[in-house]
């Protein structure tokens, strides 16, 4: 059998620029985790870090290990996790806007965490076990709903946006309720901030984010097949079913248990997946590379919010800015013959 | 590789919720030829193939696979031997030919593993046979019709399956990307003895290139044989109800249709 | 058949309108009795403490009356011309648009008027349906429901983000913006009431004069095209009222969602597609609708009262999602 090399050369170089471009990836990450360890109200160089953090120092190591270390690891894992699910819901739906946070999948644990903190004053940990558990109790109802005969996309997408809108009018209700020295509260929880993280609740994030995305990696071919519709993945041998409901089910995981922690950092489950994409072509599974952009994004955002405005905001507003400038992007690209 | 599979109709019965379109069909599937399934709108020979092919579970009866029911079966070994161009594929926007075709490998491939020498052996090859080996770096989007049609075939075929079924493979095609691809089908049923099994409208290009050929009508299956046995008047006013002169083709031998108009009637042609 | 359907309709519309009314004046936290809205209607007795009561609530009945006409002929416009049965201000984000543009008006230029609010509603929520309707063109299959929702719905997260930015520092604005968001008819004047009849009954007017054109654009673009109907002009003046109306609503009472979506799309459902009743009924049954939901608010948010924004939510996102299973997939 004769060998046309071009065939080889072709898919062995986009995957080796994809694997270089995951290592650049990495990298900006490392930097940019550096920089919020050792920049905020105090500075620290980069040795009195790394002392610290082998302990062999003891200067200022309350404020490392406690807050900036604790705040970038959240920060990171978040990242992932929204990025990951957005990308996953966007490529099973098949349509570039629908990621979690527009089609209701993440306001379950929203409405469960903004009820406890208005009117129950739990404290933090027992607010994130009840929201995990909201989270992923809705996404159930929305996928169920939205299954009728069989499984339509565009249905899911907008039971999604019914949802959401039912749940929001709950939200304003609750805090036009609620008494007004709590509200600020609930309003910085509402647009995701890494304020207060504790350490204790960073393993379980770390263990959920290991394993949805483990799950992830090993469907990856089937969720690939199903990019090219239904019909095909079942010609192609792949359980639709059982492999949609298992990348879904991941998905709402990591959602539900980055929300509950960090709260619904904006923009980070729409933005991730395109970007990645943009960045590594689309014959790939963008999975790494989706997660990756989505902790630089959760990062950058934090270190802008913390550091170089005239007030503090929560990562969430910084973040959720930069889905006005995607939407008008998508539409300039239209006039060059780019597509939705 | 190259097995004798037998694919079998048992009693079949499908159709959409209560609707039932496909109504009591027997069939035994000629392996190594190429089949026609002809039949008016409507006639349940989309529905058939999909049954076939697992997109639609039976109501009643069986598809047996070598003497195996599909559904006792699993899934990718199942996709070894049966593969499927449906009537209209999607791709994924911006995705490059060759990693289009390697979707095909999916049956083959193990968990986390890259694709493997014999994958791409498989891809070049259906690549080759479809004639779209240059086109291996460019999108999708970039193509014609006719050279996206032979994408997605050589998508199945990469799949490596003795049976292929095609759902009209030739609609939104002119003339000349029909004969091409009906063409490059021949070849591949000759030189690789593929099962072929294809819906097509057109009847005169089924006669030329069929071995085999299903007549439905009605969710039924009403006739079956050869171009000769079934292409005759009495025939093709069965399935679509109209009058035609059959005449045999001058180049061929095998038998072409002229639908008679009712001008032509008038006239006292016929 | 249909005619006679459309009197019966308009017939219960109108019965069910009153019923409304008189609930909306009597009901509340503190209940009054028929007699006393005769008093308050004739200016007797003014004096009399029910009384009162009854003037109080006058304005606001008579102006849930003209919002919610506005929402439900709004909705029916922009599902007219988008061909689109799920369109609604709420779903499209012009709610969003017009808050954003009212929000910077409130912090950085510390606009108080209503005219000024109601400008500024009508900039946002023009720009924003005009954003939406361009990125939901983007692609293949042009302006599809799904596409609309779901640009109406990423358009909407982007700008809340933006709102949330102007709002979160300024502690008087994130009060006001708070109660605004909401949407509730509960604290209209008699002046909120003047500022917007205006431009109901001359987006009325227009509209009902649009039917026939609307009628035709239902059919095909070319087919309308070839029928002599100046297409695009008879789309910006539907949207325009479309869009007027529901501006002015938005500024004066807040966002108050699903009743541009209800109402028209079960109108048409009982009475086919003829757009001068539908127009007419989708106002009858619109202004019912926001009643009889500021009352039901009233009724569950006791001691206090559930702002009417919330509870057409509350009932409409069912509704809303009632119709989506109902849809056939390939609709959408």
């Amino acid at each position: 059998m004769t060998t046309e090399p071009s065939i080889f050369i072709g898919i062995q170089k986009r995957r080796r620029q994809y694997v270089s471009t995951l290592c650049l990836l990495l990298l900006v990450l490392c930097a940019l985790a550096c920089l919020n360890l050792t920049i905020g109200e105090k500075n620290y160089s980069i040795y009195q870090v790394l002392h610290v953090l082998t302990g062999t120092s003891q200067e200022g190591a309350y404020l490392i290990t406690r807050l900036r270390l604790p705040r970038t690891l959240a920060a990171i894992l978040s990242g992932i996790a929204f990025g990951v699910a957005g990308n996953i819901f966007q490529t099973l739906l098949r349509n570039p806007l629908a990621s979690p946070d527009i089609i209701g999948v993440s306001t379950g644990s929203t409405v469960a965490a903004v009820y406890c903190i208005l009117f129950l004053n739990l404290s933090r940990g027992i607010v994130s076990v009840i929201s995990v558990f909201a989270g992923i109790l809705v996404a159930f109802c929305i996928y169920r709903i939205s299954y009728t005969d069989r499984f339509s996309a565009n249905r899911l997408i907008l039971v999604g946006i019914g949802m959401q809108a039912f749940f929001n009018a709950l939200i304003n209700w609750m805090i036009l309720k609620a008494a007004e020295y709590d509200v600020p509260t609930a309003m910085r929880w509402m647009t995701g901030n890494l304020n207060g993280i504790v350490t204790d609740s960073l393993p379980l994030l770390f263990l959920v984010v290991i394993f949805s995305l483990t799950c992830i990696l090993l469907l990856r071919h089937g969720m690939q097949s199903l990019t090219l519709g239904d019909e095909y993945a079942i010609i192609l041998g792949v359980r639709v079913r059982i492999v949609r409901a298992a990348l879904i089910l991941c998905s709402v995981m990591l959602i539900a248990f980055a929300t509950a922690i960090t709260g619904p950092i904006s923009s980070i489950a729409f933005l991730s997946g395109p970007i990645a994409t943009k960045i590594c072509g689309k014959s790939q599974a963008n999975i790494l590379s989706s997660a990756l952009v989505g902790a630089l994004l959760v990062l950058g955002g934090d270190f802008i919010g913390q550091n170089l405005l005239f007030t503090r905001y929560p990562v969430g507003v910084i973040t959720g800015l930069l889905g006005a400038p995607y939407l008008i992007y998508l539409l300039i690209q239209n006039q060059k013959g780019g597509r939705i | 590789m190259q097995q004798n599979h037998h694919l079998i109709a048992d009693h079949l019965s499908a159709g959409y919720g209560e609707k039932t379109i496909l109504n009591d069909v027997t069939l035994h599937i000629p392996h190594q030829k190429i089949s026609v399934i002809l039949g008016s709108n409507g006639s349940g020979k989309s529905t058939l193939l999909k049954t076939f092919c697992r997109l639609l579970s039976p109501t009643e009866g069986n598809i047996m696979l070598d003497g195996k029911s599909l559904p006792t079966m699993k899934s990718k070994d199942i996709a070894r031997t049966i593969g499927l161009l449906p009537q209209s594929s999607v791709a994924p926007e911006g995705i490059k030919v060759a990693e289009l075709v390697s979707r095909g490998r999916f049956p083959y491939r193990k968990f986390m593993s890259p694709l493997t020498s014999e994958d791409y052996a498989a891809i070049e090859e259906a690549m080759a046979a479809m004639e779209i080996t240059d086109l291996a770096d460019r999108s999708i989007e970039e193509l014609s019709g006719g050279q996206r049609q032979r994408v997605f075939i050589a998508l199945a075929l990469a799949q490596q399956t003795d049976i292929l079924f095609l759902d009209e493979p030739t609609t939104y095609l002119d003339i000349a990307y029909q004969i091409e691809i009906l063409d490059l089908l021949k070849e591949l049923n000759h030189c690789k003895h593929t099962t072929i099994v294809m819906v097509l409208h057109d009847i005169n290009l089924s006669s030329k290139y069929a071995d085999y050929i299903f007549a439905m009508k009605n969710g039924h299956l009403i006739k079956e044989g050869t171009p000769e046995e079934i292409i005759t008047a009495d025939t093709i006013h069965d399935i679509y109800g109209i009058n035609s002169l059959v005449i045999p083709d001058p180049l061929s031998k095998s038998p072409f249709v002229i639908p008679i108009s009712s001008h032509d009637a008038a006239k006292g042609i016929s | 058949m249909q005619n006679k359907k459309t009197i019966t309709l308009t017939f219960f519309g109108m019965l069910l309108l009153l019923i409304a009314i008189v609930l909306s004046v009597t009901y509340g936290t503190k209940s009054v009795g028929l007699s006393d809205i005769i008093d308050a209607v004739l200016s007797r007795n003014t004096s009399a403490y029910n009384v009162n009561v009854v003037r109080a609530r006058i304005p606001r009945t008579l102006f849930g009356l003209i919002a919610g006409a506005s929402l439900g002929i709004s909705g029916l416009l922009m599902q007219s011309i988008t061909k689109n049965p799920i369109a609604d201000p709420s779903i499209l984000g012009v709610n969003t648009g017009a808050a954003l543009f009212i929000v910077t008006g409130i912090a950085f230029f510390h606009i108080q008027s209503k005219p000024a609010y109601i400008g500024l509603s009508f900039v946002g929520a023009m720009l924003t349906t005009g954003f939406v309707y361009k990125l939901a063109s983007l692609g293949y299959g042009g302006p599809s429901p799904i596409k609309l929702a779901i640009s109406g719905a990423a358009t909407s997260t982007a700008l809340s983000s933006i709102i949330s930015l102007i709002v979160m520092p300024d502690s008087s604005v994130m009060t006001t913006y708070r109660f605004w968001q909401v949407g509730s008819i509960g604290g209209a004047s008699n002046e909120d009431i003047l500022w917007i009849l205006p431009f109901f009954i001359l987006a009325l007017i227009v509209s009902l004069s649009l039917s026939d054109q609307l009628n035709t654009l239902l059919l095909s673009e070319e087919t309308s095209i070839s029928l002599g109907l100046h297409v695009n002009r008879t789309k910006a003046l539907a949207a325009l009222c479309g869009v007027i109306l529901c501006a002015t609503t938005t500024a004066m009472a807040g966002p108050i969602s699903f009743v541009g979506l209800m109402v028209p799309h079960v109108i048409r459902m009982l009475i086919g597609s003829n757009h001068f009743p539908l127009i007419l009924l989708s106002g009858i049954y619109g202004s019912s609708v926001l009643l009889l939901s500021d009352i039901l608010g009233r009724i569950f948010g006791r001691p206090g009262e559930l702002e009417s924004g919330i509870m057409t939510a509350l009932i409409g996102a069912p509704v809303f999602i009632l119709i989506i299973r109902r849809a056939k997939v390939a609709s959408l």
